[in-house]
Order: structure tokens, then C-alpha cells, then sequence
């Protein structure tokens, strides 16, 4: 509970920090304008080539935007695991943090909050319920909640993506781009079709990083596109268990730190 | 006059110099860029993915034929847009971006050498080095695919000559975008809010995130003649042969005018600029 509350501090404190730049709502228009863009490649193929089988735009959109709304909740809670490598280790200011008797993990967790990050929620957010209200979702009690916990399990995967970056780069800090394969080059993923993706990249974004869970099997449960309706219920154990396996990692580095810096 | 050439010729020997140790020192960050382009090649696999369900299964299957692209064309084409994407500038040099927020511009200032070209030289430095590596590995990458995946051969002999061409005046394109931006965040007020956006905006228009000529039909006049088309689209136009060897020189002519174009402007501006800058720190 006293975590919880020192959290929650931290990230006022940053939130009234950035209200200070003036230029705020520029950075937020910025990453509104990348979160709308980036499907058009899709909008665009369609309009020229049409639909593919079942898969209109609405459809391809509705998953990219539960994936992208679910990576924007990580960015903007987590972020201080996502500039961990950079900021805390580079500079040796993580010794700092060793120094205080509090959870580790939610004063990294709260190191960094930039504003302009929640554009990225608000973005995916209003894509996936421009494309629930195309494909004519009933709002149920139980639709509302499958929407709900993919989105819960969205932020817990790419939280642990984070964290799992900040574990490994205390083994090694230098070449830790490849990461942006399981961070925003992840979601990518999502344009294509599913059924007719290639049968190892389904296999590895539902039981390796489970995006297709958190984003794909609720948008069919709750369109009721021939799945079981369960499987929607996933997307919160799967990021649980992702987080909890990201979270060993952390731990093992954490053993492993020398201080750099000076 | 002779002291103007003498200006001009040292302000150019500076330059190249800078250029040459900032490239050097772009060459250690190997692991790097060599890590970078692992997230390149796997960017392009879900590219080429996405197309070739386009191209196999959709409605109207035909329409990329139409549009003047076969799969195979546009595979190429991914891969080759990967392999130089890193030539774009997506974010301001981050030397030139510290000494414009600490205020170190003022130093900057001081030295002899026209400060344009000065930073010039640094923008074009700071990307050879990962757009070597980072190219390189993805083009080999691209040739060691199974057939479906792989990228093909330039259409012809003249096609490939007139690629390198095309290739440089994009790297300079580039370039004088790059520095024409970092002219404009000089005033720190804007912040860096628009310079992205007109980054981001630019990377869109240039093709990489679709062939630009499987863009609708009537905007295709637009989508050619803007300057983001020279970045990479027209230098891949040729390299797969969509654009054919015998139209390539307006091709590059439009590059060139580009490049003309971004340098004058990027000029001008900094001297209006620095006519009323204001140095932040002591």
C-alpha cells in the first residue's frame, strides 16, 4: 500500500513537472498523428485491393488499436523501465535508488512520466471503438469486461517487455536495439490478417510475447468470430505470467549490478 | 573576391575533415547499428507479409499488377527501403541538438567556417556509418531468403548505375532536409514537437510504409513530384525498374532541385535566424 502511494507521487510529481513545458500539447498532436498514421499502409492496401476473405479494415484496425491502446498504457506507466538502460544505468544513478529503503521496482517504475505518452492511449482508445461501433458490438456486461482486461493484459505484457529490457542491460548495455522487435516493431504484427499469417509468427506472438492474445482473441470473442468466447478471458493471466517471467529476469540482473559511472 | 574563394575553399576543407572523423567515429558504434538492423530485417519480413497476402488473397488481386508492381518488384522493394531507410533523418543530430539547448551555439559561432555547412557535414557524418552497416546487413539478409522472401537482382545494368546516382542525391536530399530542420529548431521556444511531426509526415510520403505507387490513383502526380519521394522511392523505382533507365534523369533532375532547394532555404533561414538568436546559458 505505501508502494502504491509513493507511486502514485512519483508520477504527479512528474505529471506537474511537464505541465511546466509549454510545448506539451505540440508532443501530444505529434504522437496522436504517428498512433493515426501508422495503419494507413493497411487503409490504403484495402482500398486498392479490397478485402482479404473476411478481413475488412475495421477488422485489422480494431486488433492493432487493442495492441497499440495496450502499449500506450505501458509507455505511460512503465516508462521509467523503458528508459532504464539509457538514463539509470549509463549514468549510475541507479545506485542511487539502491541507497533507499523502498520497492526497487516502483521507484523505477515512476523514475520518468512524459505526458505526451497518453495520446498514444488516447489514440488507440478512440480507434477501437470507432471500429466496435462499425462492426456492431453489442456493449454487454461481458463484452465491456473482455475489452477491459485486454487492455489490463496489453499494459502487463509490454510493461514486462520493459522490464525485461531493463533486466538484460545489466548483463550488456550496448546493442539492446533488437528490443524494439518486441516493443514497437511488435504491434506491427498485427496488420496482417491473421489467418493467414505464417504459422511461426502466429506461434511466437501467442505463447513466446503474447500479443495476439491481448489483442486478437478478445476482438473475436467479443465479434464473435468463430472462437471460443474463453479465450478472450486470457489476455490477463497471459500478461501476468509474462510480467511475473520479466520480473526473474530483473531480479537476476539486479544480483548481477556493478555500478558503472562515477 | 580572392578572399571569399579562400573563405569558401577552407570553410570546405574544414568540413570534409569533420566529416571524415565523425564518420570514423559513427564506425565504433558497431554493435549497434548491427543490432538495428535485426529490428530492419524483421520490420521488413512483416512488410513483405502483409503485401504478399495483399497480393494473393484479396478481392482484387490484380490491382497491384495494374498499379505497375509485381510481388516480386515490390519485395525488392521493401528490402531495399530497409536497407536505407536510416538515410532519413528522424531526429535532430543529437551533438548539434545539446549545443542548440545548451546554448553552446554561441561557440559554435565563433569558429571561422560557415556554420551551415559546418553542420552540414555532421548530419551527413552522423548517418553513413549506420546506413553502412545497418544496409549492408539487410541486403545480404535480403539475398539469403527463401525465393518467396528474396530480394531480386536490379532490373539491368543501366537501372543499377542510375540507382547509385539517385542513391547519393538521396543521401544529400537527405541531408539538407536534416539540416534545414535543425535550422529550424535553432528557436528552442518551438520545442521539438513540429520537427518531428514534419519528420514523421516526411517519412510517410517517402514510401516506407507502402510503395508510394500503391497509393491511389490520382494522387500518384503529387506523390512523385513532392521532395519525400526522392528520399528513397525514386532510387528504388529504378532499382527495380519501374522507373525505367531512359526516364531516370528526370527522376534525379528532380532530386537535384530538391537538394537546391532545401540548401537555400536551410540558408537563408539560419541567417535570419542568427540574427536574432538568443544564446540560453553562460
Amino acid at each position: 500500500m505505501n508502494d502504491l502511494r509513493l507511486y502514485v507521487k512519483y508520477l504527479r510529481l512528474h505529471f506537474l513537472a511537464g505541465l511546466q513545458y509549454k510545448g506539451w500539447p505540440l508532443m501530444m498532436l505529434q504522437v496522436l498523428i504517428v498512433v493515426i498514421s501508422e495503419p494507413i499502409g493497411v487503409i490504403l492496401l484495402i482500398s486498392r485491393f479490397g478485402r482479404v476473405g473476411d478481413w475488412s479494415s475495421e477488422r485489422i484496425l480494431l486488433i492493432y488499436a487493442l495492441a497499440v491502446t495496450g502499449f500506450g498504457m505501458a509507455e505511460t506507466f512503465c516508462r521509467g523501465f523503458d528508459y532504464f538502460p539509457w538514463r539509470m544505468i549509463r549514468s549510475g544513478d541507479f545506485d542511487r535508488l539502491l541507497l533507499r529503503p523502498r520497492s526497487l521496482f516502483v521507484q523505477v517504475a515512476g523514475s520518468f512520466f512524459h505526458i505526451h505518452r497518453i495520446s498514444r492511449v488516447a489514440g488507440g482508445a478512440a480507434i477501437t471503438l470507432w471500429c466496435l461501433h462499425r462492426l456492431g458490438v453489442q456493449p454487454t456486461a461481458l463484452n465491456v469486461l473482455v475489452l477491459v482486461l485486454a487492455l489490463a493484459g496489453g499494459c502487463l505484457v509490454y510493461s514486462g517487455v520493459f522490464v525485461l529490457t531493463s533486466g538484460l542491460a545489466f548483463f550488456t548495455i550496448q546493442g539492446l536495439e533488437w528490443i524494439y522487435i518486441l516493443t514497437n516493431a511488435s504491434y506491427q504484427v498485427t496488420r496482417c490478417p491473421i489467418d493467414y499469417m505464417p504459422w511461426l509468427l502466429r506461434r511466437f506472438f501467442t505463447f513466446v510475447l503474447p500479443i495476439l492474445v491481448i489483442s486478437y482473441l478478445p476482438a473475436a470473442a467479443v465479434c464473435g468470430w468463430g472462437r471460443p468466447y474463453w479465450q478472450g478471458l486470457l489476455a490477463l493471466p497471459a500478461g501476468l505470467l509474462f510480467l511475473a517471467f520479466s520480473r526473474i529476469v530483473w531480479r537476476i540482473g539486479v544480483r548481477h549490478y556493478q555500478s558503472t559511472g562515477s | 573576391m580572392r578572399s571569399y574563394a579562400s573563405s569558401a575553399l577552407s570553410t570546405a576543407r574544414a568540413c570534409f575533415s569533420l566529416f571524415r572523423i565523425k564518420t570514423a567515429e559513427g564506425f565504433q558504434y558497431r554493435l549497434a547499428w548491427i543490432s538495428g538492423a535485426t529490428v530492419g530485417i524483421f520490420w521488413a519480413l512483416i512488410e513483405i507479409t502483409v503485401l504478399a497476402v495483399f497480393y494473393n488473397y484479396a478481392e482484387n488481386k490484380e490491382a497491384g499488377m495494374m498499379a505497375g508492381l509485381t510481388l516480386k518488384q515490390v519485395v525488392t522493394y521493401v528490402w531495399v527501403a530497409q536497407a536505407v531507410w536510416t538515410m532519413q533523418p528522424m531526429s535532430i543530430d543529437s551533438d548539434i541538438l545539446g549545443k542548440i539547448n545548451s546554448g553552446d551555439v554561441g561557440i559554435e559561432l565563433c569558429r571561422p567556417i560557415d556554420l551551415y555547412f559546418h553542420w552540414f557535414a555532421r548530419i551527413a557524418a552522423g548517418r553513413l556509418a549506420p546506413l553502412f552497416w545497418r544496409g549492408s546487413l539487410t541486403l545480404l539478409c535480403g539475398m539469403l531468403m527463401p525465393p518467396a522472401y528474396r530480394l531480386s537482382w536490379p532490373a539491368s545494368l543501366p537501372s543499377l548505375l542510375w540507382t547509385v546516382v539517385s542513391l547519393v542525391c538521396a543521401f544529400l536530399l537527405c541531408t539538407a532536409l536534416g539540416a534545414f530542420v535543425t535550422t529550424v529548431r535553432l528557436n528552442i521556444a518551438w520545442g521539438d514537437g513540429p520537427v518531428y511531426m514534419f519528420m514523421f509526415i516526411g517519412s510517410i510520403l517517402s514510401g516506407a510504409t507502402l510503395p508510394l505507387q500503391l497509393w491511389p490513383e490520382s494522387w500518384q502526380r503529387f506523390l512523385l513530384w513532392q521532395p519525400f519521394a526522392g528520399h528513397m522511392d525514386i532510387p528504388i523505382r529504378l532499382y527495380i525498374g519501374s522507373m525505367q533507365p531512359g526516364e531516370a534523369h528526370g527522376g534525379v533532375l528532380l532530386q537535384v532541385a530538391w537538394i537546391l532547394f532545401f540548401v537555400v532555404a536551410g540558408k537563408l533561414l539560419m541567417a535570419r535566424r542568427l540574427r536574432t538568436i538568443v544564446v540560453q546559458g553562460g
